[in-house]
Formats: C-alpha cells, sequence, structure tokens
C-alpha cells in the first residue's frame, strides 16, 4: 500500500492507496509543528492496517517554504569567484559576500588564478562576524570546480566546523547569479532539514512502519528521506506539484488540461500537456530571488473563496485580499463565495446573509442581488481565464535554440479544466465554457494533493556534457567532473556513458526498477574545428527515465470507499 | 516601466553550411554558454523572444531568389530572418527599446539578386527588415551601419539607390579581404547620392582609430540624416582575434560603438573567433543595449595597450574620415549629371562572384532617372556555375517611393521581358501593392506572390 501525505499551510491530507484505489483519506488541520500534523493524518489513514502492508510514504510538506519566509536559519556568508563579465556590483544578496579573484570561462579552463591571500581574508573575514556557514560559488565553476575546491579545502584547514556548500553541487546548471542563491538557501536549510529527517524516521520507526519513505520536490519528482541525499531545497513548492499529479492521477491519461485549484484568497493554475505535468523551462523564484529549483510550471492568481469585495464607484471590484471568512458564515465583508451561495453553486453558509451582502454592494447601484452575484462570480473567472490563456501563449513562446524546435513548435488548448481546492465547485463549469472545455471535478478532489504525492515518482535525468579536445566531461546532476578514459570517444560512448549515470542516479533514489528505457532529450554535437581542421568534440547529451507516476486512480473501476 | 532591451538567441545548434565551415553548429556554442552563465536573460532590462519563421513573401519583398525562394533558403534562414523581423515588430510597436538578433546564418553579402550563397549568406536579414518595416509599419527613413570587418555588399546593393535608406560600413581595406569592395567612391546612385558611405580601414585598425571614425563622422552623419530607426548589421570580425579579419577592435569597443550609435536594432553578421571574441562580444553588446555597465566584460588575454598604430595609417584615416564628411555635407550640391551623365537611365555593370558556391554572375543594371521618384530598376543578370549552362534572368523592382508613371512602365518592361523568351526567368517586384510575380519560361508558367496563377 502506498501512502501520500500532504502538509499545506491550512490542512494536512492524507490517502492510503491500494491497487490503485483509495482506500482511506484524511484531513486535519495543520498545526504549527509538521511532524505533529503529519502524525496525525496518517494515524489516522492506517488506523486497521498493518504497519507492514505499507511499502511506500511520499510526504510533501511546506518545511523548507516555512523556514525560508521566516528566515529561520543561521546567516550564510558568501565568497564568490565571478570574474569577468557583469559587474560586481550586480552580486547583492543581502549578506556578507567576499569577492575573490580568480576566473573560469566556460571551456573549464583557469584563465585568472585564485590569490591565497584573498581567500584567508575572506575567511577571518566572516569568522570575525560569527559565520559559520559559507557558501562559496565561482562562474562556471559547472565546467571546472577546481577553485571552489580550493577554497572549501582551506576554510574546512581553519574552520572544520563550519558547514560549507559549493555551487557546483548544487546547481549545475549555467547561471552564475541563480546558482549563488540556489547554494545559499541549500546551506541555510540543510541541517534543518536533517533533524526534520531524523524526527520522521524516528517517529515511523516507533510505529513500525519499515517502507521506504520519499519526499515530494517541486518538479513533482521524489527523493529519498535521509539526511545525504538531495537537496534539500528542491523540495520547496511541493504543494502545487501535489496537486498536479493527483489531477494527473485521477483524469484519463494523455489529456492536455488545465488544473483549476482555488483556495481562499489564492487560485494556483498548472498545465498537463498531452498527460504531462508541464515543467518551468527555468528555476523558480523563491522569496523574488531567482533560483535553479527545477519546478511546474505553476501561475497564482490573487483571486479566491474569501477574496474581499468590494463597490470602488460605480464598480464592483474583487480585491487581492481576505479581511475574514465569507459574509454567509459570518464574516465582515462580502466575497465570492456569498456569489456563489445566491446563485446556489454552493452549498455553505447561510443563504439569506448572502442575499444580504449583495445587497450591500448592489443596491446603491440598482443592481439586484443575483446581478451583482453574477458580476462577481464573471470577474472571478475572468481573472482565471486570462491566466490560464496567458500561461499557454508564454509556453508557446519559450526560446527556442534549434531549427527543429522552432519547426514542432505547437498550439495546444486545455481539453479539460480540472477543479480542485475547497473552492472549485462552483467556478469551474463557467472557466471551462469559456476556453471551450470540458468542466471536470474529479472524485477526491478535496486530497488530490495527497493521491499526488502517493502517486509521484521521481524522474531522473542526466546531462551530460563531454569535451573530447580537452578530456573531461561534467555530470550536471552530479555536480561530477571526470576524466575522458578513450582516445576514440564517439556519440555512442557518451551515450552509454549517460545511462549508465542514469542508472547510478536511479539507485541512488530509490528506484527499484532498472532502468529500461531512458528517453534522449538532448543530443547536441559540436564539431570544434580549429584552423581548418577537426581538434575534437563538444557532446551535450540529456538522458531522462520515462516520466509519470506509479498509477492512475480508479483506473481498474471507479470509486471505492471514500 | 522602463522598456527592455529585446534579444533573440538564435544559435541554430543543429544547422551548418557543412561540418568545418566556419557557419557551423559550434558558432554561438561559447556564446551560449557565456550570456546564459551571467544569467543575462533574467535581467529585468532584458525580454528574451523566441525566434519566428519569416514567410516566403516576406523573401520575395527584398529578393529575387533564381529560380525560387525555396531553391535559395533552408529553414534556419527562415527563422534568422523572421527573428529580425520579431524584433522590428518589438520595438516598433513600443514594446522593447531596442533589441539584439544573435542569430545565424547571417546575410549582409546576400544580393537583391541571388543565384547561391556568397560570404556565407543567402538572404540578406536587415535588408529583409527594412523591407518588412515600410510595408508592415509604414517606416520611410532609415541608417545601416555595418560594423563587420567585411564590406556589406549585399545591403549596399540592395539600398544603392534608394535615398531612404543611409548605408554606411566601415570594413578592413577591400584590397585585403572579401568581397574587395566598399572604397570610398561607392557612394550610392544618382537618385541617392552619398546615402551610400564606405570606410576602408587598413589593417591593423585599433579601438582609437575606430572610435574617431564613429566620432567624426559615422555619429554626425547618421544624426543629421534623422532616420526613424537606426540599425547596426553586427559583424563581430573587426576583434583583434579573428582568424578572418586583421584588425584590432575589442569587446570594450563594440560596446562603446554601440552605447554612442544607440541602434535599434543589432543584428549579428559575421565573426568567428568564436571561443576568443563571440562571447565577449555579445555579452558587451547586450549590456550596452541594454544601458548595462559593461567595464567588467574583458578578453581573458587583453590588457590595454596592448596594439599600437603606425602614425601615417592613422593620418591617412584622418584624411578618408574628412573627405567622406565633405561628400557629405556637400550632397545637395552636387553635379549629378557630371557623375552620372544625363538621360532617361542610369546603367552600370556589375560582376558578383559567389566565393561559397563558386558562381559568377554578370549584371546589367538600370535605373529610371526619374524626376518625382527614385525610379524603377531592372537588372539583367547572368551566372554561370562551372560546367552547368549558364542561367539568364531578368528583375524589375518597384520601389516603395515609385510614382505611378514608373509603376506603369515597369509593368510594361515586366510583359515585354515575358514576350522576348530570352531569360529563364522573369521576374516582377511590385512594392507599392506588396505584389510579386515570378515568369519561368520553359514552363510558361507565371507565379504570383507565393501562389501560382496559370
Amino acid at each position: 500500500m502506498y501512502i501520500g501525505i500532504d502538509v499545506g499551510g491550512t490542512s494536512t491530507n492524507a490517502v492510503l492507496l491500494e491497487n490503485g484505489l483509495v482506500r482511506n483519506s484524511a484531513t486535519v488541520p495543520s498545526s504549527a509543528d509538521i511532524i505533529t500534523s503529519l502524525l496525525e493524518a496518517l494515524e489516522q489513514i492506517i488506523a486497521n492496517v498493518s504497519s507492514e502492508s505499507i511499502e511506500r510514504i511520499v510526504l510533501s510538506t511546506t518545511l523548507i517554504t516555512n523556514l525560508i519566509a521566516e528566515k529561520k536559519y543561521a546567516p550564510v556568508g558568501l565568497m564568490l569567484i565571478p570574474g569577468p563579465g557583469l559587474s560586481h556590483g550586480y552580486y547583492q544578496y543581502q549578506t556578507d559576500t567576499y569577492i575573490l579573484s580568480g576566473a573560469i570561462d566556460y571551456r573549464g579552463r583557469e584563465t585568472m588564478p585564485l590569490i591565497d591571500d584573498e581567500i584567508d581574508q575572506a575567511i577571518n573575514g566572516l569568522n570575525a562576524k560569527g559565520y559559520k556557514k559559507v557558501a562559496v560559488v565561482g562562474k562556471f565553476s559547472v565546467r571546472d570546480n577546481s577553485h571552489e575546491l580550493k577554497v572549501v579545502s582551506r576554510i574546512k584547514d581553519l574552520h572544520p566546523d563550519w558547514h560549507v556548500e559549493m555551487g557546483h553541487q548544487v546547481a549545475g546548471q549555467l547561471n552564475f547569479p541563480r546558482r549563488v542563491v540556489s547554494t545559499m538557501l541549500a546551506c541555510a536549510t540543510r541541517d534543518k532539514y536533517a533533524f526534520f529527517v531524523e524526527s520522521v524516521q524516528e517517529a515511523l520507526r516507533s510505529r513500525g512502519i519499515s517502507g521506504s519513505v520519499y519526499i515530494l520536490k517541486a518538479d513533482g519528482g521524489t527523493m529519498p528521506l535521509n539526511k545525504v541525499t538531495g537537496i534539500p531545497i528542491e523540495t520547496i513548492f511541493s504543494g502545487p506539484a501535489a496537486s498536479t499529479l493527483g489531477v494527473q492521477a485521477l483524469i484519463p491519461p494523455g489529456e492536455t488540461s488545465v488544473v483549476v485549484d482555488i483556495g481562499g484568497t489564492t487560485t494556483d493554475l498548472a498545465l498537463i500537456l498531452s498527460g504531462q505535468p508541464l515543467l518551468s523551462s527555468k528555476g523558480v523564484p523563491v522569496y523574488e530571488q531567482l533560483t535553479q529549483v527545477r519546478a511546474l510550471a505553476v501561475k497564482s492568481v490573487a483571486v479566491g473563496g474569501d477574496s474581499l469585495v468590494q463597490r470602488v464607484g460605480q464598480e464592483i471590484k474583487v480585491l487581492p485580499e481576505r479581511l475574514g471568512p465569507p459574509f454567509c458564515l459570518g464574516g465582515p465583508m462580502p466575497t465570492p463565495t456569498d456569489a456563489l451561495r445566491v446563485l446556489g453553486l454552493a452549498g455553505v453558509g447561510d443563504a439569506e446573509q448572502a442575499s444580504e451582502a449583495m445587497d450591500m454592494l448592489g443596491s446603491p447601484l440598482g443592481m439586484s442581488y443575483s446581478e451583482v452575484a453574477q458580476r462577481i462570480i464573471d470577474l472571478v473567472v475572468d481573472a482565471i481565464v486570462q491566466q490560464i490563456k496567458y500561461m499557454f501563449t508564454q509556453w508557446e513562446q519559450e526560446p527556442a535554440y534549434r531549427v527543429w524546435e522552432v519547426l514542432q513548435k505547437r498550439k495546444e488548448r486545455p481539453e479539460m479544466v480540472v477543479g480542485v481546492g475547497g473552492g472549485a465547485a462552483g467556478f469551474i463549469t463557467q472557466i471551462a465554457a469559456k476556453l471551450g472545455a470540458d468542466p471536470v471535478l474529479p472524485p477526491y478532489a478535496p486530497v488530490a494533493n495527497a493521491i499526488g504525492a502517493a502517486v509521484a515518482i521521481p524522474t531522473l535525468q542526466v546531462d551530460l556534457r563531454a569535451d573530447t579536445e580537452r578530456g573531461f566531461y561534467t555530470v550536471e546532476q552530479e555536480g561530477y567532473q571526470g576524466k575522458i578514459e578513450k582516445k576514440r570517444f564517439t556519440e555512442e560512448d557518451v551515450l552509454l556513458l549517460a545511462e549508465e549515470w542514469l542508472k547510478k542516479r536511479a539507485g541512488n533514489h530509490g528506484l527499484s526498477n532498472p532502468v529500461d528505457n531512458p528517453e534522449i532529450t538532448r543530443r547536441d554535437v559540436f564539431n570544434l574545428v580549429r584552423n581548418w581542421s577537426t581538434t575534437g568534440r563538444i557532446y551535450d547529451i540529456s538522458v531522462q527515465t520515462p516520466r509519470g507516476i506509479i498509477n492512475y486512480i480508479g483506473a481498474k473501476g471507479g470509486c471505492s470507499d471514500a | 516601466m522602463p522598456k527592455k532591451t529585446g534579444v533573440i538567441f538564435f544559435p541554430a545548434f543543429d544547422w551548418a553550411i557543412s561540418p568545418t565551415h566556419p557557419e557551423r553548429e559550434e558558432r554561438l556554442l561559447y556564446t551560449r554558454d557565456q550570456i546564459f552563465e551571467e544569467g543575462i536573460m533574467d535581467l529585468p532590462q532584458i525580454h528574451e523572444f523566441a525566434p519566428r519563421l519569416a514567410t516566403l513573401k516576406d523573401i520575395t519583398r527584398t529578393h529575387f531568389c533564381v529560380p525560387q525562394v525555396q531553391n535559395q533558403v533552408t529553414e534556419a534562414h527562415l527563422i534568422a530572418a523572421g527573428s529580425v523581423m520579431q524584433l522590428g515588430d518589438s520595438v516598433v510597436s513600443g514594446e522593447s527599446q531596442n533589441g539584439f538578433a544573435i542569430v545565424r546564418p547571417p546575410g549582409h553579402h546576400a544580393m537583391r539578386v541571388v543565384h547561391g550563397n556568397r560570404g556565407f549568406c543567402n538572404i540578406n536579414n536587415e535588408a529583409i527588415l527594412v523591407d518588412y518595416l515600410r510595408h508592415q509599419h509604414g517606416i520611410r527613413k532609415i541608417a545601416i551601419v555595418d560594423s563587420d570587418v567585411h564590406h556589406g555588399d549585399g545591403t549596399q546593393d540592395i539600398f544603392y539607390h534608394d535615398p531612404d535608406v543611409l548605408f554606411i560600413s566601415f570594413h578592413q581595406d577591400g584590397r585585403t579581404i572579401y568581397p574587395g569592395t566598399g572604397f570610398t567612391s561607392e557612394l550610392g546612385g544618382p537618385g541617392a547620392y552619398a546615402r551610400t558611405l564606405n570606410v576602408p580601414l587598413p589593417p591593423g585598425t585599433t579601438d582609437e582609430t575606430f572610435m574617431y571614425v564613429l566620432d567624426n563622422l559615422v555619429l554626425p552623419v547618421v544624426k543629421d540624416f534623422q532616420p526613424e530607426l537606426i540599425i547596426n548589421s553586427a559583424g563581430q570580425d573587426n576583434h583583434y582575434s579573428d582568424p578572418l579579419g586583421s584588425m584590432r577592435f575589442t569587446a570594450r569597443a563594440y560596446a562603446d560603438f554601440t552605447k554612442k550609435l544607440k541602434p535599434h536594432l543589432a543584428v549579428l553578421e559575421g565573426g568567428y573567433a568564436i571561443e576568443t571574441a563571440l562571447p565577449y562580444v555579445n555579452l558587451a553588446i547586450i549590456l550596452a543595449l541594454a544601458e548595462i555597465d559593461y567595464t567588467n566584460v574583458k578578453e581573458p588575454d587583453y590588457v590595454p595597450g596592448k596594439f599600437k598604430e603606425s602614425p601615417e595609417k592613422v593620418a591617412q584615416v584622418h584624411r578618408m574620415v574628412e573627405h567622406l564628411s565633405e561628400i557629405w555635407a556637400n550632397k545637395a550640391q552636387v553635379d549629378v549629371p557630371k557623375i552620372f551623365g544625363t538621360g532617361k537611365y542610369y546603367r552600370r555593370n556589375k560582376f558578383i562572384y559567389y566565393d561559397t558556391d563558386y558562381i559568377e554572375e554578370k549584371q546589367k543594371e538600370q535605373v529610371r532617372m526619374c524626376p518625382d521618384c527614385p525610379g524603377y530598376l531592372s537588372i539583367a543578370s547572368q551566372a554561370e556555375r562551372g560546367h552547368r549552362t549558364s542561367v539568364r534572368v531578368y528583375t524589375i523592382s518597384i520601389p516603395f517611393q515609385a510614382c505611378p508613371s514608373c509603376q506603369c512602365e515597369a509593368y510594361d518592361i515586366y510583359e515585354q521581358a515575358k514576350k522576348q523568351q530570352e531569360y529563364e526567368f522573369v521576374y516582377l517586384q511590385d512594392k507599392l501593392t506588396d505584389t510579386y510575380w515570378t515568369y519561368a519560361k520553359n514552363k510558361r508558367q507565371e507565379w504570383i506572390t507565393e501562389g501560382q496563377v496559370e
């Protein structure tokens, strides 16, 4: 049996899946302590289940999000090696930052050496200010990590107790400023994450649960819950990924749909294109700082069931804030939920109070309460529809760097609008109508996020770049840099090497099935020609395990006991 | 919010002229690495646009491709041209303050008539953009400044008789480098005198002289011309490390040039020092366009004072700048009949060599010296391809500014040329109505724009 638990900001959902059916589900209010919420929900769903039958648990939590939002971590100092390029004044990260001399170029060659005295001065400076956490990041360190290694070895000599993170191990893609932020956040969160891991493992052990435990990442993949594997920062924003995977499990495979998760004051949107959740092309911003953390392409609209509705002059406006619950539930001001109540699209709260709320807005404008209600619904629906259209346009306008990519660009529109979350039911039909799609409210929509966690499996990728002229290769995801031993290193050799690394990664990530059919997602070959003769090749190869989920829900015959 | 600098980066990682040709997949690889690692596309001042495809009609508006557009362009060419147009739209609509198309394949050696590839170019991205902007957005006066080490002979050819396009090219002296043209005496046709200016620079010219030419000739002339739009053909092979050129410009100078010229659109042309120049020059140009400090961009091996010029060469350039400035200042007083002769038409013969495709083309160009407009233009062209039979074509072009009488006469000439049966193909470009005709003798067929009428 599989378990999925999503600890969200307001509530914690858990499901127990057995043979593709939802065997049990639970929702409890989230408390301040994540472990408490998690265990409370867990206890409810495993009440009548033997602990040995639990094969797998996947957690999605706001742990990292909260840590960063509340800045609950010790300060991280920065030692950066940016070299020439963008002016160093651009590297502002609101912490003590030491810029070191030294430079590596795009092919991993040193173009400027480090200066030992500068390194020592920076370490002394950080020490004097009381730092014990340091992120060391160099421009092009993913092409050659020797500068980062050298600085870190000096730090370890002087302060063996310091916690140090290196850019090339945290963020392998090209983008130095994002690598700095990712590395800094990885450094900030690593020990708290380790503490969380220990607590969860202890709690599960004491309940006799020995199945494997994973944590959900922002890209919808999973990583094993242990202290050493993976980068904790990648588990940030796993909530939207959980909902989206849940929807993927609840709708027929292969459909293009938009997931609309309507909450109290925000609506989260995600796209599933031909059955696969869309990943954002770049890393996500974390509190306005751009990172290299990959995530699903999610967009938030500042409207929801509890949004404040006000009359501004002759106009009715839905504002991006919440003053309390809906009027019909004893709140202070009218909300979209009151409008739904009036039109009979929601069953919560008091009908008369809902009408009163509409009258408050409408009578000075000479509008009936049902006219007001319809106007409010239109405003909410239009705001959401506009963002959905924008998301599709943005996806179509992604840059392309190869002829074939430009030629295969296609226009897609959703076939389904799938509603999840508390407020979805009342709006989803109208949103779908405006998009010419079918509205879907799947069974178990309220616990879709926990289902998403339960069915998540890692999509593992290996981006391997080999430079035969220089005789080395790098593996982006592992921060690995190795020598090419073979004299003639062909495209086939590179593919084999990439697949080998993929298998290794799969092992580390607890993927039980061997990687049979790795997908080749990129295969760039560059002939290096110097003085009119070919001197080598650069191969840029990406392989990944097939994307998917562990199973679809209800595929064997609809709903079971809910 | 202040407007952004639009960038289209289209390195065409899956396109090459041939595996070892300078125009191969690797050309923009390290530029990609540099601008991505710097996080340039994330800067709030930058907006990265997706490339788009130009249509066949967009190509036909500018070129006479023999026999047809499809025979001369690949999809990569359509994407390069389309990307430039995309940025053009974005600048004209006011969405972007300026734009940089870092695209390949390049285009500034492609002339009006296209029999094949010359100087790595099949179609002229900047010229296609100019004609598109005129057609789509009604823009009239445009200045093109070509900063490639090679003379922008294709662009010069296309706008030689157009008084509304100022074309300035500075480059390594044509006696020492391909394509062997671009001398100070090439100044435009009778209706567009001094709208073409060429500044051939001696090999070894450094940043200092580059800035002298810029400050004392290029900038004042462009300012005086008062263009609605400035385009920079941003070739980067004047760089000191370029394997094909022999000049001594630095990335920093390219950025200073960009900052001073303030082009609305920069379009990558040549530049084959793919490791030692392009990553730095492209980065510097982007930053300069976006008004971001570029003083920390430098080539790893550059030290100030690395290059020196001989005082005689410098003095020679100063004299040339003075000479060209005078020509520009006195262009209105010039005695046109004395230079170009009298009569209804101005005629000249041209010999064009296609270095990539080994084609030799002979052209008889004729432009009507019309008092009311720049006059329609016709070219009889014959191309020899080694042992294969030569191709003879006749092309007629009616410019955007054409008067009714020129337009009428051009159509008459087209009908006559069709009847003569002397040419394999006869073409008519009517830019006034955006209609393009092709007549094929052997099939006795005629095409209009992209469709077939008979």
